[in-house]
């Protein structure tokens, strides 16, 4: 690899270079596209910088500093995000922070009371009504259109929306179910194992 | 020359791939049946708990895949070891870690969808997953920028390791910040309970077994590709390399 003498140019840097194989590789594919086949090999494109013992140890002070920069920028993003993403309040927190939250629009999070849920048909469409609960404290929430497929009583939901006027009633117009990860046949009694047994 | 004598895998090592292949297959397969046919619907998504058989196993399969990219790219890294392997390896792993990622992200916009009533949502999971895939695009982008081989190797594991910081936060996010998505299933960063009833743990864990013999066969495939590249890059070099040394004697 490093007798491209014919064409006479000095490759002695290059071929000090510590450990570069497969170099030239580049260098030959670009140039042939070029079209000049004579000159193709008579220059590698890149010679390599041979470093000095001052420039080895500048170059490594720059990766330290960048890997600091990298880590700080890192934790910036953190204490951040664990500040700043909230993505629902819960009921209890919701009522609690009434006065700012004025009439903005955000997550209410909390778990759909059994026997508070009742369909309101007008003329605009379906609504639905219901009552939210969490550590102890209910919000009244009236939701615009259909709610999703898997809404229920008894489930954890978060409710998109805002506090009507000055009550503390909820009018929302997107429901999304939470779910549990755990998983659970139904109807167990009628499962039949691989094994061939029911259980 | 480099990699010339390593173009043809030993007959072992192609036994080893076609005995993969088909493991894969059978797995993903029995999965499906198991999946689809066997495992009974869940008290409350009913058969929408089928997907629980592949969508978690395609985040696994992410994860596994960025870890060895990570990995390798250390070891490319590291003055002893560096060796072109591992950066052909981190290659592999990483591209079919965003093959895999963009699956997560599609197959969990699916089951989004009648679960909770949304294909997508700015939860902090969701976020940080979706973070992952343009991150690990741009390091697939980054290997492709040209260089000489060691210095975008060099660079490229660099980039993969700056990449590999958002995936314990994408792990842990559920546990840091409030979010729609449950919590993990297998593999839970924290201690709370988790159930999942008989045959449905059964075929989870098939589909964890068998996603990660898919990972296994395709990384091989793709690390065996970039081989055959370099090898026939070189040769294409020795060839023009001969010819040039051919013309300056018959001057």
């Amino acid at each position: 690899m490093s007798d491209i003498g014919p064409t006479g140019v000095t490759t002695a840097d290059s071929a000090t270079g510590p450990g570069r194989p497969g170099s030239s590789r580049d260098g030959f594919e670009d140039e042939s596209a070029s079209g000049e086949a004579g000159t193709a090999l008579s220059a590698p494109r890149r010679i390599p910088r041979i470093l000095s013992p001052e420039q080895r140890r500048q170059r490594r002070r720059l990766e330290v500093a960048g890997v600091v920069i990298v880590a700080a920028i890192g934790f910036l993003v953190f204490k951040g995000l664990t500040s700043a993403i909230v993505f629902f309040k819960t009921a209890n927190e919701a009522v609690a922070q009434r006065a700012t939250l004025g009439n903005s629009t955000f997550q209410l999070e909390g778990m759909v009371l059994p026997g508070t849920v009742h369909l309101i048909r007008e003329s605009s469409g379906t609504t639905v009504g219901f009552v939210v609960e969490s550590s102890g404290v209910k919000v009244a929430v009236t939701n615009t259109g259909s709610p999703p497929q898997l809404f229920q009583p008894g489930i954890p939901v978060i409710v998109v929306g805002h506090f009507v006027g000055a009550s503390d009633r909820f009018a929302s117009d997107q429901i999304l179910v939470k779910h549990s990860n755990s998983y659970i046949a139904a109807h167990p009694n009628r499962v039949r194992a691989l094994n061939g047994t029911k259980r | 020359m480099r990699a010339s004598t390593r173009t043809v895998p030993s007959e072992r090592v192609a036994v080893a791939l076609r005995v993969l292949g088909v493991a894969s297959l059978v797995g993903v397969v029995a999965t499906v049946w198991l999946g689809l046919f066997v495992t009974p619907p869940d008290e409350f998504m009913g058969n929408l708990v089928r997907l629980l058989y592949v969508h978690p196993p395609m985040a696994w399969v992410a994860f596994l895949a960025y870890g060895v990219a990570s990995l390798a790219s250390l070891l490319y890294l590291w003055p002893r070891t560096r060796s072109e392997r591992f950066d052909r390896l981190a290659g592999a792993s990483g591209e079919v870690g965003v093959v895999f990622t963009g699956l997560t992200l599609v197959s969990g916009s699916i089951w989004g969808r009648p679960t909770w009533g949304v294909w997508w949502v700015w939860d902090p999971l969701l976020t940080t997953t979706a973070l992952l895939f343009v991150l690990y695009l741009g390091y697939l982008a980054l290997r492709r920028v040209p260089g000489e081989f060691h210095v975008r190797a060099r660079r490229s594991a660099i980039g993969a390791l700056i990449a590999f910081i958002d995936v314990p936060i994408v792990y842990l996010s559920v546990e840091w910040w409030r979010s729609l998505h449950q919590a993990p299933t297998v593999l839970n960063p924290t201690t709370h309970k988790t159930y999942v009833h008989g045959s449905m743990a059964w075929t989870l864990l098939l589909g964890f077994v068998s996603f990660t013999l898919v990972y296994t066969w395709l990384v091989a495939h793709r690390y065996r590709l970039a081989e055959l590249q370099d090898a026939q890059d070189t040769e294409g070099l020795e060839i023009a390399l001969a010819e040039r040394r051919a013309e300056a004697v018959g001057r």
